[in-house]
């Protein structure tokens, strides 16, 4: 496990930069608080870890997942999703993931460093997907 | 002759009035935010007042901090915007907050519409809010009465358009930026369907003088989706921290 980076611990920083400006305008969900001021809009990290907990209610689900970094330590992530009532309707429910899940998270990242994301995508081992908030689709309720 | 200008007249009249009450447009539905709304809603756009600055951040789209498309915000506003921390928006006590209906209307999330000669019921998902639109000709209550996050609305129709217009909000989130409107807000909203029925189109224009100079107005679309339904929000504090 690890997470790859820009940072001293390997971190990819994906600077999609138009990709995510698209994402961006039709795809964030204003919940409770604000997406802008907390997360980086424009800006993707993708972090591999192991589910310690997930919980799915609103105004947002939480999902605690530890990565070990390539000192060996391991340090924990939070990262939160998009309205459970909207990923409902894209196929999550309760039981998406179960601690012991070996995941990759695609999320955006915490606008004061902190080990926490708003949730993009995430990938399982066996190859299938969730996907949060980075829909393309206009029409979409995100 | 003379008679038969009568008839025509009378004619016109009941042609007339039969269409008054056609006009009314069934905005019965479970509905949907759309975020690319189409060319047809430019129309209600367009019958935004003049001078009205324009908020462009409804559906999906959220200003950031400091951000507030050119209004001209009172100085109680801004230095409630400078005191205002944003790390309380991660707190168990912030975490079920609900936003007003200047806010919830514009949030992307879904609603239902039950509409009767009446009034209109609007259920809408986010935050379990609900709001009834009073159509029966009454006014508002006195201006000391409780507010309440879905305010006061009453409202009327202008041929198929619903003009709605709501007082008595309790102060709470106008941009999700720091930036909150008062207890003394009125909210003009007119929904016009397409002609397919298939999409809502809908203006809000604000007015709160003690927070910012002028009016300053939103356009929202919305989706019919047959079949579905809102889910229940039942918001769960403990996200905060």
């Amino acid at each position: 496990m690890g997470f790859t980076g820009k940072h001293s611990v390997s971190r990819v920083l994906c600077k999609l930069l138009a990709v995510c400006a698209l994402v961006f305008s039709v795809g964030q969900v204003q919940a409770h608080h604000s997406f802008a001021v907390h997360f980086v809009a424009d800006q993707l990290i993708t972090v591999k870890g192991v589910v310690t907990s997930y919980k799915f209610t609103n105004p947002h689900g939480i999902l605690n997942f530890s990565v070990t970094k390539e000192d060996g330590s391991v340090e924990a992530w939070r990262a939160e999703t998009n309205s459970p009532n909207v990923l409902r309707r894209r196929g999550w429910n309760k039981d998406s993931l179960k601690p012991g899940d070996e995941i990759t998270v695609v999320g955006f990242p915490a606008r004061d460093g902190t080990p926490y994301m708003r949730i993009s995508k995430i990938t399982f081992a066996d190859g299938h997907e969730l996907t949060g908030q980075a829909s393309t689709d206009p029409t979409a309720q995100d | 002759m003379k008679m038969r200008t009568h008839k025509l007249v009378i004619a016109a009249l009941l042609l007339g009035s039969c269409s008054m009450v056609q006009a009314q447009a069934d905005l019965e539905g479970y509905w949907t935010s759309l975020f690319a709304p189409t060319p047809e809603g430019e129309a209600l756009k367009a019958k935004l007042p003049a001078g009205a600055v324009f908020v462009d951040d409804a559906g999906s789209g959220e200003l950031g901090e400091g951000q507030f498309s050119g209004l001209k915000l009172s100085d109680k506003a801004l230095k409630e915007i400078a005191d205002y921390d944003f790390r309380q928006e991660l707190s168990q006590e912030f975490a079920c907050t609900p936003p007003s209906v200047a806010f919830y209307m514009q949030a992307p999330f879904p609603f239902e519409l039950h509409q009767s000669d009446k009034f209109i019921a609007m259920k809408i998902e986010y935050f379990d809010m609900f709001r009834l639109i009073f159509l029966d000709g009454r006014g508002h209550p006195p201006a000391d009465a409780p507010h309440s996050k879905s305010g006061h609305s009453i409202g009327h129709w202008e041929g198929d358009e619903l003009v709605v217009e709501t007082t008595h909000i309790s102060s709470g989130t106008f941009m999700n930026n720091g930036f909150n409107h008062s207890d003394n807000l009125k909210l003009t909203e007119r929904f016009k369907l397409s002609a397919d029925g298939n999409t809502l189109f809908a203006t809000q224009v604000s007015e709160d003088p003690e927070v910012f100079t002028g009016l300053a107005a939103r356009y929202m679309a919305w989706r019919k989706v047959p079949g579905e339904y809102v889910y229940p929000y039942e918001c769960d504090p403990s996200f905060g921290e």
